[in-house]
């Protein structure tokens, strides 16, 4: 069942913490958080989270188009490694 | 095999009597591994046209130059199929094949050495290298963004990296 829209987004306390002093800050860090729970939220466009999946933080990079999303959801704790073949990486 | 070849997919055994083979292709567009003719074997064996005839579950159908029987195409069940790395179409602007970027190094502004490129992961949020640490068995996601890898060197082989802080 989906959560109630009354309630708002959920996010752990201390995501919105560490994500509001790390822009303050304005340096180039990865937010290390454990809460792969938590929903994206507008603010945090821009941020690099490092997502914990079980054993290491995975980064991930917020842009508009993953707000709504949970952080989780960039973070797999699974490993998969397919050949390279002609797949492509673009840098943004 | 060497490094101009590049493994695009596998034979997984014949489909029918007539000599058709099911075609595992690891190409981003699987109907892709057509175009890049011809494929060689792991024994030297060269194919010059490969014809899609069909798909089933996780293979495609194809027809093989020089295969016609079922016993020719049992045969080849296994083979890795590769392609040199010239057939592959030139890549947009600050777009890299994976296999390009894999194995590069990777040194930070100062010229230290952070490892080497294991493989290219994208987890839905943005592409990322996985840097193997020298002497080590850990491996580091590096965001592959301008701003985390200003250069890319493919001629050198080498990579600089001005990773955020924390991550290594």
């Amino acid at each position: 069942m989906a959560r109630s829209v009354w309630k708002g987004p959920f996010v752990d306390a201390y995501v919105l913490k560490k994500a509001e002093a790390t822009r303050e800050s304005g340096r180039n860090e990865v937010i290390k958080i454990w809460s792969r729970r938590s929903t994206i939220l507008p603010q945090f466009v821009g941020l690099t989270f490092g997502v914990y999946n079980g054993k290491k933080h995975i980064p991930v990079n917020v842009s508009e188009d993953m707000i709504g999303q949970k952080f989780g959801e960039y973070s797999p704790t699974r490993t998969y490694y397919g050949h390279a073949a002609d797949k492509k990486a673009k840098r943004k | 095999m060497n490094q101009d070849k590049i493994i695009v997919g596998a034979i997984s055994g014949a489909f029918g009597v007539h000599g058709e083979v099911r075609l595992k292709s690891y190409c981003a567009d699987p109907a892709a591994i057509a175009d890049y003719t011809p494929l060689s074997t792991e024994s030297g064996q060269v194919f010059t046209s490969i014809i899609l005839t069909g798909q089933v579950t996780n293979a495609l159908i194809a027809r093989v130059d020089g295969i016609s029987t079922k016993e020719q195409a049992d045969a080849l069940k296994g083979q890795s199929l590769f392609a040199d790395r010239s057939r592959l179409p030139a890549p947009e602007d600050e777009e890299y094949y994976h296999a390009d970027l894999i194995g590069l190094s990777v040194f930070d502004a100062g010229g230290t050495a952070l490892g080497t490129v294991k493989s290219v992961q994208n987890h839905g949020a943005a592409d990322l290298l996985e840097v193997q640490i020298p002497d080590s068995s850990a491996t580091v996601f590096l965001p592959f963004t301008k701003a985390a890898v200003p250069l890319v060197d493919l001629s050198s082989k080498r990579i600089v990296a001005d990773p955020p802080d924390g991550l290594f």
